[in-house]
């Protein structure tokens, strides 16, 4: 049987938690993942009605402002629902099968997705609204309907809770299993949540106390600066946080589910350790072109940006010789013979191969954004928005997809009707977001700027770029062929028959023993993060308050000025 | 990994946290030191800086670019209107005072513009559906001589700045009633709908409605065109063209206006014309 996961059909042992109903979590998880894809399908539909819009074709219902209402909702879905509770979901059946015990805070769980699923209900009624179409970004002085910001705020105090859900769960083990190493997905799960605390400090101070009173009509006057600055702090870690699934089903899954080892324990640990710690004094990348910092902190930030790529190069490292294990376990012989052994029936081996070769282009731009001379060739291009959609959009989210495929029989109970249909849907999604990415980043280096409603083809050069986007159109609607694909792969009516599973993660080839305290818990890197933090941002944020430069007038999206 | 004893763990333990904070502390260092100290020095030449005043900029202790004193232009510029959107115009509309609107509204505007703001006289435009900014804008421009009309001329000469500002949001109120009005589908012809939601971009002309709906994210002084009198929006369109109007801030009207046909001016104003109540 091409067996789904190395995820064998296990008799369910007495001590464990049986498979299916088994899963204290099972409800809470499968409701998470249901709100995040249904989230994502829509988002698909919109993204592809988006990439038609910019097309020299003549798309339906074609307004500007039906194209950034359609934008806001794309991007509030895919960055803040999709992710947020694809994490929170996953780090719930994270916390019950890595630590091997019923969660003790279920409850707390329930309240956090109740709470996101309120602030999602308000935030996308005040989308469809009309009344905050001001992209998923928190720029002003442009505000939309409060209703908006009160929404997303409590998307993150859900996943506040999310996070002390974590950290509690992994503390009591801890305190139950003393000396022992916290298993590797788990301490991964919990490196997320603390880096997560981080994270949305910078906007939850800018929704607080700039946008929200703004948008209420209680200020009159906004900082841009400072908005922008309190932002950046959120805006680069958040895509880790998106990014962290991803890299947790490299270490912690796709060995295993190719029939061999992780290479290293420490080194997993180690990645997820410099993630927390350069994912945050990193975000003035995204201002380099802004007026509002000096030279010298833009540049510091990109050194500590260049370090961000030492976690992805040792994982790619590490990944690649634990699947050579796996390929040599397999028979393969030779230099490569080890990669044509591996299992590429495996949807998650599979998904690994495809999300690295993404990783390879996005990375290799990535590099490209981060450097503050190369920057300004494409800033706010179309080459930005390829990069982030080939990167979240492609390695991160194909790799959510291969988690729900791994887990979803233990959670359903079980298998899927069609492994075929399950590929058929990875590859498209590659195929997909490879065709539209690649066009993207040329027009990028061509100037094709980013968050226009249209372009004007009567222009000899930009005629020129027509059809590329066409293109990049095709690669969307191959992309919302997949997301289809991947929904009806989940529904009951793309299950089979019934199996009963218990999922096992990935062993170390030297499972960890007792670890350094360092590796096993977040106190130092706590207290490295606040020196980085207080080091890189400190000044930067401290000047507006020295110096306050002259502020900008609210626009109201919702309303005039009354 | 196996380190059993106590001992030897809490050594294992410092010996983490000095090799961390070591590593953290040196990236950092050497970042900082290039970035503030090393780049300056190699750039200052250039800008004609000496070092402490190049590490200051790099820093951002000191202000920054240019380091050369640009040369000040000696034109004069002729503002068309004299309405600066700051926190004192802000203030005065926050603080206006709607009741005394309300008297000034009913002793002068009532006869032409009507006491819901819908004008019966079809010269004269209806000031229901628009923000108190847009009101305060064209009184304030009268006011100011930006804008000219042998009527609203002397009326909004013999008016303080506070009451204009108590005018504007007395029938600014109305706006709320009127806004669901803005983004309702209007019927007209196929190449005037287009013209008005799209624009005609081979002829650099922008869609109507990417400034002019309710919460389309232009100027806050951007007036709602859905159901404003045909003939009053027509005959602003044509001033515009023929610069009988200068008041539009950056010509934006002035250069659209230029570039529509006489039919196109006719089509649009139909299209806007609606009934409020």
């Amino acid at each position: 049987m091409a067996s789904i996961a190395a995820n064998d059909a296990l008799p369910v042992p007495a001590a464990a938690p049986a498979a299916g109903e088994g899963l204290r979590s099972r409800r809470l998880v499968l409701s998470h993942f249901w709100l995040a894809f249904a989230a994502f399908l829509i988002a698909c539909v919109l993204g592809a009605w988006q990439m038609w819009a910019r097309s020299p074709l003549d798309a339906p219902a074609h307004t500007a402002s039906n194209y950034f209402r359609s934008v806001t909702l794309h991007g509030v879905a895919m960055a803040y629902v999709l992710s947020t509770f694809f994490i929170m979901g996953f780090g719930y059946f994270v916390a019950e099968t890595a630590l091997g015990r019923p969660l003790k805070w279920l409850k707390a769980g329930w309240w956090g997705f109740w709470i996101g699923v309120v602030g999602v209900l308000m935030a996308a009624l005040a989308v469809i609204s009309g009344k905050a179409s001001v992209l998923y970004t928190f720029y002003p002085p442009m505000t939309a309907t409060p209703w908006f910001y009160i929404g997303l705020v409590l998307v993150v105090v859900g996943s506040w809770i999310w996070c002390g859900v974590m950290i509690a769960e992994m503390s009591f083990w801890k305190r139950d299993n003393p000396g022992q190493a916290v298993p590797l997905a788990m301490f991964a799960t919990v490196a997320n949540a603390v880096m997560w605390l981080w994270t949305t400090v910078g906007v939850a101070a800018e929704l607080l106390f700039q946008v929200i009173p703004a948008s209420l009509g209680w200020t009159q006057m906004v900082d841009v600066g400072l908005s922008r600055t309190l932002f950046s702090w959120t805006l680069h870690a958040i895509v880790y946080f998106w990014l962290f699934p991803a890299y947790i089903a490299f270490y912690t899954m796709a060995p295993r589910e190719a029939g061999g080892r992780l290479f290293s324990d420490t080194m997993g640990r180690l990645s997820f350790i410099l993630f927390l710690l350069y994912s945050l004094p990193v975000g003035m990348h995204h201002l380099f072109m802004d007026p509002e910092h000096s030279s010298g902190f833009k540049f510091l930030q990109m050194v500590l940006t260049a370090f961000v790529s030492v976690p992805t190069l040792l994982t790619v490292f590490t990944i690649a010789a634990s699947l050579e294990i796996a390929g040599r376990m397999r028979g393969g012989k030779g230099l490569f013979g080890w990669v044509a052994a591996l299992p590429w029936k495996n949807p998650m081996t599979l998904a690994t191969g495809l999300a690295f070769v993404m990783l390879f282009f996005g990375g290799g731009g990535g590099l490209i954004n981060m450097s503050y001379g190369m920057n300004a060739m494409i800033h706010n291009t179309s080459w930005v928005t390829a990069h982030f959609h080939l990167i979240f959009g492609g390695t991160v989210v194909i790799m959510y997809f291969a988690i729900a495929y791994a887990i979803w029989p233990s959670l359903t109970g079980r298998e899927f009707a069609s492994l075929k249909r399950v590929r058929w849907q990875l590859w498209l999604w590659f195929i997909g977001m490879m065709v539209m990415t690649i066009p993207w980043h040329g027009l990028g280096l061509e100037g094709q700027w980013r968050r226009v409603a249209a372009f004007d083809y009567t222009d000899p050069i930009i005629a020129t770029w027509g059809p590329w986007v066409i293109v990049s159109l095709i690669g969307g609607m191959i992309l919302l062929v997949s997301a289809v694909l991947l929904i009806w792969n989940l529904l009951p009516a793309g299950l089979g028959r019934r199996t009963v599973q218990v999922y096992r993660y990935a062993e170390a080839v030297h499972p960890p023993g007792r670890v350094p305290a360092a590796l096993n818990g977040f106190a130092l890197w706590n207290v490295l993060v606040a020196v980085l933090m207080l080091a890189a941002y400190g000044w930067p944020i401290a000047q507006f308050f020295a110096d306050p430069p002259p502020q900008a007038v609210i626009h109201h999206m919702d309303r005039g000025i009354d | 990994m196996n380190v059993g004893d106590p001992i030897e763990q809490s050594a294992l333990d410092r010996r983490w946290r000095l090799w961390a904070s070591a590593a953290v502390g040196g990236i950092l260092v050497v970042g900082a030191v290039i970035g503030m100290l090393v780049l300056p020095n190699f750039q200052r030449e250039n800008a004609a800086l000496d070092l402490w005043t190049a590490i200051c900029r790099a820093v951002g202790i000191t202000e920054g670019s240019p380091a050369y004193r640009q040369p000040i232009t000696t034109a004069q510029a002729l503002p068309v209107s004299q309405v600066a959107w700051d926190p004192d115009v802000l203030d005065i509309l926050a603080n206006a005072n709607p009741q005394q609107g309300a008297q000034i509204a009913a002793q002068v505007c009532v006869a032409c513009h009507g006491e819901n703001g819908v004008s019966s006289v079809l010269e004269y435009p209806s000031l229901a559906g628009q923000s108190s900014a847009a009101i305060y804008k064209q009184l304030s421009d009268y006011r100011s001589g930006a804008r000219v009309h042998e009527l609203m001329t002397p009326y909004a000469a013999q008016l303080t700045v506070p009451q204009l500002a108590s005018v504007s949001v007395y029938y600014g109120r109305f706006a709320q009633q009127a806004t669901g009005l803005g983004g309702r589908d209007l019927p007209g012809d196929d190449y005037i709908v287009k013209l008005a939601r799209e624009g005609d971009s081979a002829r650099a002309l922008p869609a109507c409605d990417s400034c002019h709906v309710p919460g389309a994210g232009g100027p806050i002084e951007t007036p709602v065109l859905t159901g404003q009198n045909l003939q009053y929006l027509a005959a602003q369109l044509r001033a515009y063209k023929t610069g009988d109007r200068q008041n539009d801030v950056y010509r934006r009207m002035r250069d659209i206006s230029e570039k529509l046909t006489e039919q196109e001016i006719d089509g649009l104003a139909r299209y806007y014309r609606g009934v409020l109540f």
